[in-house]
This record gives structure tokens, C-alpha cells and sequence, in this order.
């Protein structure tokens, strides 16, 4: 796992107040979004406000955020794709 | 037949323009008033479309949204002679314009915040107007305006009151601005309501009154024909994806008016432009009416001014019927074809008997109206008095901690007042359910579950009413503290959502599955007893049971600053209490009822308030104690008032002053309902019950007088 993934999964387990999930029990593959986890539309936007705040990555669309927050895996390689200065 | 309501008068201002003419002109016009934000600076970055109101005066000490109320208010009563007997307003920003920039000043004198309140609304109408009746004021977001109607029109057709004015305001202000944005609900290009293109709504504002009378005027302008509220129970932001709550605010409407769906010549739309609305909204219609008639969303036009649109379309259903005018859906380029809506795309002139208008908040709270031509419709109701409201079920939190603890000290007489602990409130409470929620919703939810448990009653309540003097204080600081530190960058869209008072409200009706009416009130220190008054006129019999519920939070930074009874440094103290009532006397611990709610100004107020009691003897026999709520910002008028009461009605029943025990927070009262009713069912009554003393009367002292009594079955 990298840095990256390590440090969303304390990040979302804060904003989000997931009390009762530790970063180790965090699967980044699992459905993020409508999952097990209870996370909906307003949990997504607090997500892309850290996303954009922390990282400088802007998440606007509709359409891209929902697969953009399939899986916090999926949210890891985008921030990385569009980290400002990326080459890609 | 019961009594029918008319609209005698109304008084209109929002970025159309001011007054009825004006607005008809404006709509005839179809052009939109959407312009960039120009009301307060921005400290980054281009303004975002918005429907601002031109030509307000500046210089008013006033909020803003005092302001623009006072205007349609004005309006509404020109020509009216005859006293009002209630104010009923809707909104949610009150003067929060005002205390933003004052935050941000950090500006210390509480005299400057003392309109912040949401009650001073109404109230400050109230006086402008020479009302000294209840002023009451809804908080549901944006169905507030219709909300309020909706109220007054039960108020009118009960018999409990002839002439009402009811409406709703907003202004623009950061909160709004920025966290309507947050949410991604703003669209950037303007409002483009059930338009394929479509991308949200503008926040707007504004403000719409309606006289509404149960004497028939002259030249009346509409009849109020039907009322329908709904609660989705489904998510506190969003709409049911099915309409599930629309459709159902709809269908109460027509049944209340006594039409059917082929009775309505034109839809006025919640339309608010966001993808999820309009869709939700079209199936609701398209369930209900085989064919819809012709439909339109004034908000590409107007913008969403939130708590004022329910009123705002209501005087604009009122122009329909009176002066044959069919609005368009102003923006719409290209009809949505996933909606199946063939909106107006030009104003039609057209005559028009019965208009259904459309509003849903946030909470999931839908109110919708039926406005018809009075010589064209049935206007009287069936003359049906529900019977009285009986307590199943009773819950308070206090420092002290949940209703065992803190009422084993209160029959003691000894002080419980202190901040209740926030592991302890959320003891009842799973923490998936709670994530999200900071202090005010959870107490409201731990309280709700407790007076249903306490209850016993196996239905789960369908119908939630709220008082809350301040409400979600963490929430709406917490979301104006980060704007401001962020320079108005990153705004948290999940305290914008919790920090509408109606948010706690909703999170127990998603709890519970309560589709029923679902209503916030904000009274000031009287807000449970507003609460408990909407329960009585908005309660259906239908209803197995519903939550009544008083909650306040106390704020390290702003409870010093906005509740006059809270001096800066002294403790702070919060909680409150809940209800579960029902219609049905059968099983119940007591009966409860509002019988007096007026304004202390009224010439002769206690010998109103006794006279509503039953009088001196009725007074002297039955109440065994009087429970009397005097704010320590009142103190002096409020021991004036009680000692008058004493004197006047010689009730020599013990008093016992509860603030003394619950400390200062605005919804006191509600914890000291859930004495009365503790009292009464644990038969610890003072007096004893030889001499046949079998109720307890819980007076409201200061600016209003207010009584709440409850009594034995």
C-alpha cells in the first residue's frame, strides 16, 4: 500500500468520523460510495473539498466523482493523475 | 360547513420587484433577475449568479431580512382596519447577514446580535402591524413560507383565530451563498429549471405575506383552499428519488381542498433547477395527474429565496387565479425530455379556478398549497374538531443527565442546569447513526427515542414537531468560522446541511419513518410551546402518534452572545425535553393543551390568560402548581406578570420557578413540561389530591404570555 492510500484512509476516517473503522480494517478495493460504510452524496462532497483543499486536485462533475469515489483505491489514482505538476 | 379562508391581502417584494404590479408585470415580461452577487464582498474569485432584491434601504439598523418582511408585510395589510390575531412567518436566516459580519468584526455587545433570533422576525412584524396575538415562526427550510401557510389556515378554518398574516422571508448571506455552493447545487450560467442543461438553482431572496381572513371581503384576491404537508424521512439533503414525499404533500393538498387532480389548471412548481429536484418532483406529478395541466417553475426567474419562495408563489398562484396569468418556466431552453414536462414556455393569459403550488425543503420537509377563485371552488371546509392531545410518553436531558437522572433532582427541588454530556446523550445512539451529527441533533434524537420508549406505544410516531430557540449554534459556527480562517475557500457542506434548524427534526423523522408533517419551530424562549401549538393545529387523527420536542444547545462562543438571559462568564446550561402524543385519551399519562399564547402588550393580559383558563374559580380549584418559566433577561417583567396572575386569579397553588433549576436555555419550558407531566403520573403533586386539584399549569412570562396545561385523563 502507498503513502498516498495510507494517509486518505486516516484522512476519510476523520472528516468522515468513521469512529468505528481503523486504517488497517480500511479496504481500499470495497466499495466506497453506497457501501457497507454508510457514505452518500454529502459525504462525497466533503470528500472532494479535502480532495481539492489538501491536494490542489479539483473534482467538478457529477459524472467523474462517481467514479472517481468507487473506492478509495480508484480516488488514490486520481489525486496521483492529477496531482498540479503531473506529467500525465 | 367550517370556515373558509380568503387572501384579502398580499404584499410581495423579491428581485421581480416590489409589490403586486409590479411582480405581474415582471412575469409578463419573462425575463430573469438572476444577476451576479453584489449584495457582499467576496473575498476570492468571480460572484455567482443570484436573485438579489434591488433598492432595499442600507441604512437600516435592521437585518436585512427584517427588512424586506416589514416591506411585504406593509403591503399586505394596506386597507386592513380589523386587528390580526396572528403573525405566522416562515424563515431560516433571520439575522444572520447581520451577526456573520459581526462575527467577523468580533464584535462583543450583545445588543448588537439581539435580532438575530429567528423569532424576532415575526415578532418585530408583529409589533410594526399592532399584532398582539402569537407570533410564530417555521423553520423547514425552504417550504417554510408554505409551511406558515399552512398553519394559518388551520388556525382560521379551528375558529381560533379570523385574520392571520402568514408568509415567509429570507436574504442572502454567506451561509446560504457559500453553502448552497458547497453542495454543487448552484448552477454558474443562472437557474435553468427542468431544462435538459439544467445544473441547480440561484440562491435568492425576498419576502411574501398573505392577509388571510375568514371573513369574506369585498374583492377578494384568492381563496386559501388546501393545505398538505409531508416529510420525506429519507435524507437529510437530498430528495426522495421517487418523489415519495412530493407526491404525498400533493395529494394531501387536493384531499384538504376537496378537488381531484382533474380540478387543477396549473402547477407552480418547487422547481428549483438542481438535477435531483426537478426529477424527483416530475414523477410525483406525473403520478398524480394522468395529464398534467399547464406547469411551470418561476425560479429561473426569481432564483430560490429559500423560506420566502413558498410565500412568493403563493401571492404568485394568487395572480393566476385573479389575473388570468400563467407564469413561464423562464430559462428552460430544452424541455428535459427524462422528465416527461411539457413546462410553459411563454406567460399565458388564461383564466384559472384552482392552482396547486409546489415547495420542499431540506429534512425532506414538503408543504404544498391549493389557491383557488373563490366563486369558482369549494371554499369551506368540513367543520371537523380533532379531539385533544393526549402524553404517552415524556423524555428531558439536562446537566444532570437523561430523564431518570434529572428528574429524581427536580422532585427534589434541586438544581440540574449544567451542559448535558455528550458521551451520555449519545449513549441511545449508534455511532453510524450519529457520525455526521454534532450536539443539537443528537440530543433531539436521544430525547425522541426516549419519549417513544417511555411511551410504550408499539406504532413508531408519523408526525415530528420541533421548538428550538437558536438551533444547530456548532454547526452554523463551525461552518462560519472555517469560511472565514479558509478565506471563504472549502466551506464544509456537511455543517451547512446540519446547521438548518430543521435538520434535527428530519434526522428523527428518517429515524422513525415519519412521513407526516414535520415542523420546526423557533420561538425564542417560547419555542416549545410553539411546537406544541403546530402539533395541535397540524397533528392529523390520522397520526398514530407524533414527537413534540423542545432543544437547545449551549455554545461556548455564541450562547453568551445571542440568548439575552445568558451572561457573558456565567455557566452555561442546555438540554431539553420531548413528548409523544397522540389523539387518543385511552392509556394516556395526562392531557395537555396550549389554551393562551399572546403578546403581553395586550391591554388586560392576565385577565385574558385567566379568562382563557376557565377563570378565577376554574383557576383557584384545578392547578395544584404553577411551573413558571421567567428568563433571567426578563426577570423583572416576568415576576411583575406572575404576581399580577397571583393576585388576579387568587390561585394560591406553590410556584416554582424552573430556570432557578433547569438553568437558562431557551427551551427550558420543554423540560419543564416533562415535570409537569412527571408529576402528574408519579402523583407527587404538592397539593394533594383530596381537594381535587388535578392539573398543572406551566406559564411562558416576559415579552408573550404563554400556558401550557396538563392534566389528569
Amino acid at each position: 500500500m502507498d503513502k498516498l492510500t495510507a494517509e486518505l484512509k486516516v484522512k476519510i476516517i476523520d472528516i468522515l468520523n468513521l469512529q468505528d473503522l481503523s486504517p488497517e480494517d480500511f479496504d481500499e478495493n470495497a466499495r466506497l460510495v453506497g457501501g457497507e460504510l454508510g457514505i452518500d452524496s454529502i459525504d462525497v462532497l466533503e470528500m472532494v473539498v479535502m480532495v481539492e483543499k489538501d491536494y490542489g486536485v479539483v473534482i467538478n462533475s457529477q459524472e467523474i466523482g462517481e467514479k472517481v469515489f468507487s473506492s478509495l483505491a480508484a480516488l488514490a489514482a486520481y489525486i496521483k493523475e492529477n496531482l498540479p505538476g503531473s506529467s500525465t | 360547513m367550517g370556515n373558509g379562508v380568503y387572501i384579502a391581502g398580499a404584499g410581495i417584494i423579491s428581485p421581480l420587484g416590489e409589490g403586486l404590479a409590479a411582480t405581474v408585470e415582471a412575469l409578463r415580461a419573462n425575463c430573469s433577475a438572476i444577476r451576479p452577487l453584489e449584495l457582499f464582498p467576496l473575498l476570492r474569485g468571480e460572484p455567482l449568479p443570484v436573485g438579489q432584491v434591488r433598492g432595499v434601504d442600507e441604512s437600516s439598523s435592521l437585518p436585512r431580512t427584517h427588512c424586506l418582511a416589514q416591506i411585504a408585510a406593509m403591503q399586505a395589510m394596506a386597507g386592513c382596519h380589523e386587528p390580526i390575531d396572528a403573525v405566522i412567518l416562515g424563515t431560516t436566516t433571520g439575522g444572520i447577514l447581520t451577526t456573520e459580519q459581526l462575527l467577523r468584526d468580533k464584535a462583543e455587545n450583545k445588543e448588537l446580535y439581539r435580532y438575530h433570533g429567528l423569532n424576532s422576525v415575526a415578532e418585530y412584524v408583529a409589533g410594526e402591524i399592532g399584532c398582539r396575538g402569537a407570533a410564530l415562526t417555521v423553520s423547514t427550510a425552504c417550504s417554510s413560507g408554505a409551511v406558515a401557510i399552512a398553519m394559518a389556515l388551520e388556525m382560521l378554518r379551528s375558529g381560533k383565530a379570523k385574520r392571520v398574516l402568514a408568509g415567509g422571508v429570507d436574504s442572502l448571506c454567506r451561509l446560504t451563498y457559500f453553502g448552497f455552493h458547497s453542495l454543487q447545487l448552484v448552477d454558474r450560467e443562472g437557474c435553468r429549471p427542468l431544462d435538459a442543461d439544467r445544473h441547480g438553482m440561484a440562491v435568492a431572496e425576498g419576502a411574501a405575506m398573505l392577509l388571510l381572513t375568514t371573513e369574506r371581503p369585498d374583492t377578494p384576491l384568492a381563496a386559501l383552499l388546501g393545505a398538505g404537508l409531508s416529510c420525506d424521512a429519507y435524507h437529510p439533503a437530498a430528495p426522495h428519488p421517487e418523489g415519495r414525499g412530493a407526491l404525498m404533500a400533493m395529494r394531501a393538498a387536493l384531499a384538504d381542498a376537496g378537488l381531484g387532480p382533474a380540478d387543477i389548471d396549473y402547477i407552480n412548481l418547487h422547481g428549483t433547477g438542481t438535477p435531483e429536484n426537478d426529477l424527483a418532483e416530475s414523477k410525483a406529478v406525473n403520478t398524480l395527474f394522468a395529464v398534467p395541466p399547464p406547469l411551470s417553475s418561476i425560479k429561473g426567474a426569481t432564483g430560490h429565496s429559500l423560506a420566502a419562495s413558498g410565500a412568493i408563489e403563493a401571492v404568485v398562484a394568487a395572480l393566476a387565479v385573479s389575473r388570468n396569468l400563467l407564469p413561464a418556466n423562464t430559462g428552460c431552453q430544452h424541455p428535459d425530455p427524462a422528465l416527461g414536462l411539457i413546462p410553459l414556455t411563454q406567460p399565458v393569459s388564461q383564466s384559472v379556478a384552482a392552482v396547486l403550488s409546489n415547495s420542499f425543503g431540506f429534512g425532506g420537509n414538503n408543504g404544498c398549497l391549493v389557491i383557488g377563485a373563490p366563486d369558482r371552488c369549494p371554499v369551506s371546509a368540513s367543520a371537523h374538531v380533532p379531539a385533544g392531545l393526549a402524553v404517552h410518553g415524556s423524555s428531558c436531558l439536562t446537566g444532570a443527565g437523561n430523564s431518570a437522572a434529572t428528574l429524581s433532582l427536580l422532585t427534589q427541588g434541586v438544581p440540574v442546569a449544567g451542559m448535558a454530556d455528550l458521551d451520555r446523550i449519545s449513549a441511545n445512539l449508534s455511532p453510524r447513526l450519529v457520525r455526521r451529527l454534532k450536539r443539537l441533533p443528537r440530543m433531539t434524537l436521544s430525547l425522541a427515542i426516549a419519549a417513544h420508549e417511555d411511551s410504550g406505544l408499539e406504532a413508531k410516531p408519523s408526525a415530528v414537531f420541533m421548538g428550538t430557540g437558536w438551533g444547530a449554534l456548532s454547526e452554523t459556527y463551525d461552518f462560519l468560522t472555517r469560511l472565514a480562517e479558509l478565506q471563504e475557500q472549502f466551506p464544509s457542506p456537511t455543517d451547512f446541511v446540519g446547521s438548518v434548524h430543521n435538520g434535527p427534526a428530519g434526522q428523527a423523522a428518517i429515524m422513525f419513518g415519519a412521513t407526516g408533517a414535520n415542523i420546526t419551530a423557533s420561538g425564542g424562549d417560547y419555542s416549545f410551546e410553539q411546537a406544541l401549538l403546530a402539533a395541535d393545529l397540524m397533528m392529523k387523527e390520522g397520526d398514530a402518534s407524533c414527537l413534540v420536542l423542545g432543544v437547545d444547545e449551549g455554545h461556548q462562543a455564541l450562547s453568551p452572545l445571542l440568548d439575552p438571559s445568558i451572561a457573558p462568564g456565567t455557566p452555561l446550561a442546555d438540554g431539553g425535553g420531548g413528548l409523544c402524543l397522540s389523539r387518543t385519551s385511552k392509556g394516556s399519562q395526562c392531557l395537555v393543551r396550549v389554551p393562551f399564547y399572546q403578546s403581553s402588550a395586550t391591554e388586560g393580559a392576565i385577565d385574558l390568560l385567566i379568562e382563557a383558563l376557565g377563570g378565577v374559580q376554574a383557576v383557584q380549584s384545578r392547578y395544584a402548581l404553577v411551573l413558571a418559566g421567567i428568563p433571567a433577561a426578563v426577570r423583572g417583567e416576568g415576576e411583575v406578570q406572575l404576581a399580577r396572575f397571583r393576585e388576579q386569579s387568587g390561585c394560591k397553588a406553590p410556584v416554582i420557578r424552573y430556570r432557578e433549576l433547569t438553568g437558562e436555555f431557551a427551551s427550558a419550558s420543554a423540560v419543564a413540561a416533562v415535570m409537569a407531566v412527571s408529576f402528574l403520573t408519579e402523583r407527587q403533586l404538592p397539593a394533594g389530591e383530596e381537594d381535587g386539584k388535578n392539573a398543572i399549569l406551566v406559564l411562558g412570562l416576559g415579552p408573550y404570555l404563554s400556558a401550557m396545561e396538563f392534566s389528569r385523563p
